[in-house]
């Protein structure tokens, strides 16, 4: 039974509970925006890493930089897609 | 074909190699999708016309309900991997089909939500903030949807053909996707969820 448990997986899992719990404080206390939202980038950010190199095992095998590399690709297009966005019709700038 | 049996069994062709390659190109590919969404949303998101806005139809007790039921059945196709890997078929297909009730769940839990969010008179057409959270939301549950019928039919074919090298690999992507649904979810808690509640 304990081999079907592997260590680095029950401790991802947990990792990502305790991450969701902290996120969870933005809820209960009365943070300023800036502060809040550093709080939900950091939290959400290290959960997706976690899961990319626990229980995804991105960069287990010779592919992996090409994979790393893709998906780094991938977020800067979301970056720029959001962040651009929200420059013109949010931000006003 | 050849196997190459210094790497996991997922991993042991050439071609199974590019399918899991792929895959990642593809989710590169869903990262940008889910960007645009975003996109949309956080422009949309104040603007309410006369519908309800977020903190006035979000309610934190079935969001958390669904990303906890999420969390864990990413944490149990993880270990349907591992289980895989070691060559327990049995403890697999049991991960695995704990992975699509808990997708199961979610889903139920998602369609209750949708329900609460046409009664209260946030519908599609309510203002541009509903168009794009319902939009938002509806693609990652349609992904959900998709993913477990895709997850019955691996679940079939490991019953029928045992852990193969054909059979390993498809459940390797296979979970990855699962993952991947749970990483869009991450954001979709903290972004639209907790942002708009605090």
């Amino acid at each position: 039974m304990k081999e079907l448990f592997p260590v680095k997986q029950v401790g991802g899992y947990l990792f990502s509970l305790v991450l969701t719990i902290v996120a969870l404080i933005v809820y209960f206390m009365d943070f300023s925006f800036p502060v809040a939202m550093t709080i939900l980038l950091v939290t959400a950010f290290v959960q997706a890493a976690v899961q990319l190199v626990l229980f995804m095992h991105a960069g287990e095998t010779e592919d992996g930089t090409a994979i790393y590399t893709n998906v780094l690709y991938g977020i800067i297009i979301a970056m720029v897609t959001i962040i651009g966005s929200l420059l013109i019709f949010v931000w006003d700038m | 074909m050849k196997i190459d049996h210094t790497q996991p069994l997922e991993y042991s062709t050439q071609q199974n190699q590019l399918n899991i390659f792929g895959f990642w190109i593809f989710l590169g590919a869903e990262i940008m999708l889910f960007a645009t969404l975003f996109t949309a949303y956080f422009i949309m998101e104040n603007r309410t016309g006369n519908g309800p806005t977020g903190p006035e139809i979000f309610e934190i007790g079935p969001v958390l309900f669904e990303t906890f039921i999420l969390l864990t059945s990413s944490f149990t196709i993880g270990l349907a991997v591992h289980a895989m890997r070691i060559g327990r078929k049995k403890a697999m297909l049991a991960f695995l089909g704990v992975t699509l009730l808990l997708g199961v769940a979610f889903l139920s839990a998602e369609i209750n939500e949708f329900v609460h969010y046409y009664h209260v008179g946030a519908t599609y057409q309510t203002s541009g903030f509903t168009a794009a959270l319902l939009t938002t939301l509806g693609t990652h549950g349609g992904h959900v949807t998709l993913g477990f019928f895709w997850g019955v039919c691996i679940l079939i074919q490991v019953m029928k053909d045992g852990i193969n090298a054909r059979t390993a690999n498809k459940s390797f992507i296979f979970s990855l996707y699962w993952h991947f649904l749970d990483v869009v979810w991450i954001f979709i808690f903290s972004f639209i969820y907790l942002k708009g509640l605090m």
